[in-house]
């Protein structure tokens, strides 16, 4: 299944891109997912899961426009079609 | 409300205004009679600055320590270059002044800290958030959730903006709903560190500035509940769906923080910080 990923701000730095498709094996959850791209893109590593695997509580997921705390959090499982956003807090003024 | 008092020049100059039925002369005067804070008179605060002050919002408060830098102008829009070395503050009021005579500003001339923010919010109706960094957007968010204080929250880098409303309200997210803590320092860098397109902080600021002239008529709806996620580069509007974190540290269900004095407003402006 496909999942389309969005980026924004320092994590879109870190990617190369805003957005991109990557393919996967049904039954992915975002836990997953974060883990992936933390495997593929250097500059995330370490930067989207905490050690026990939670997401870090400097970011926000969005599954369709979601949080996805408050859907399952990282055990949220997707579907081929999904759109998930990674992105920072800013604070400039 | 101080009752409608409205004078022929008022007449004339709310005009546009006053013939929707929207707003209306009543809702003229409840934006005359209301008193909204902006934190930071810089690229944000410049058209929130403005267009309130446009708007006759009757008494704009303006906090900020900063003077005007060279630097500045490319994008804070209520400076000149004969205001540089002068007071943020100070420049702002007179811009006002010419603008507007209806409006009265409050100077505040000083940075918003764990000591002044609860004084600083309890005076006003609405607070906008256009400060320059997380320390300061952590406290404005504790003191405003915790006083019940609604506040729009713009922010901006390089070229994207976020932009949301905090209504404050039983049911209302906050800011730590969505990000509990701050980045640690240097993660996320800050306009001077990473540059902001000139003409961002208007549209955000615009945002921002449309929220709280709502929240003050009280007409419409607000993005409370909504995060915008805004990129000039590619002329996009996201929009995602905020709700209250049960687990979140200042409206939570069972709150870690209770005043901004628990927290120290450094570093990730976590409690224990």
């Amino acid at each position: 299944m496909d999942v389309d990923l969005r980026f924004f701000a320092t994590f879109r730095e870190a990617v190369g891109q805003k957005n991109i498709t990557r393919a996967f094996d049904d039954g992915l959850t975002i836990g997953d997912l974060l883990a992936a791209l933390e495997s593929e893109f250097d500059g995330l590593e370490g930067e989207l899961l905490d050690d026990t695997g939670d997401i870090r509580p400097q970011l926000s997921v969005l599954k369709n426009g979601r949080e996805v705390l408050h859907i399952d959090g990282t055990a949220t499982e997707l579907d081929d079609g999904d759109t998930v956003s990674v992105f920072p807090p800013v604070a400039g003024g | 409300m101080s009752g409608l008092s409205l004078d022929p020049e008022q007449l004339d100059r709310y005009s546009r205004h006053i013939i929707m039925d929207e707003v209306g002369p009543e809702g003229q005067q409840r934006l005359l009679d209301s008193r909204i804070l902006c934190l930071g008179a810089g690229g944000l605060g410049s058209p929130v600055i403005q267009y309130l002050a446009a708007a006759g919002v009757g008494t704009i408060g303006i906090a900020d320590d900063d003077v005007v830098e060279r630097s500045n102008l490319q994008r804070q829009v209520v400076h000149g270059e004969s205001d540089i070395g002068r007071p943020k503050v100070d420049s702002a009021a007179d811009f006002v002044a010419e603008q507007n005579p209806d409006v009265a500003v409050e100077r505040h001339e000083t940075r918003v800290t764990s000591e002044n923010v609860e004084d600083l919010v309890a005076e006003y109706d609405v607070v906008v958030d256009g400060s320059d960094n997380f320390s300061t957007r952590y406290l404005v968010n504790d003191a405003c959730t915790l006083a019940g204080v609604p506040f729009s929250h713009g922010a901006i880098l390089k070229f994207e903006g976020q932009v949301t409303t905090f209504e404050a309200r039983e049911e209302s997210p906050c800011y730590r709903c969505i990000f509990p803590e701050a980045p640690p320092a240097g993660s996320v860098p800050s306009c001077a560190e990473a540059g902001v397109l000139g003409v961002l902080p208007g549209t955000v600021g615009c945002i921002q500035a449309t929220e709280a002239v709502k929240l003050a008529m009280g007409y419409g709806e607000t993005l409370d509940g909504r995060l915008v996620l805004y990129d000039a580069a590619d002329m996009t509007f996201d929009t995602a769906e905020i709700r209250k974190n049960p687990n979140c540290p200042v409206c939570g269900e069972n709150p870690d923080i209770g005043s901004v004095h628990d927290v120290e407003y450094t570093d990730t402006c976590a409690i224990g910080d």
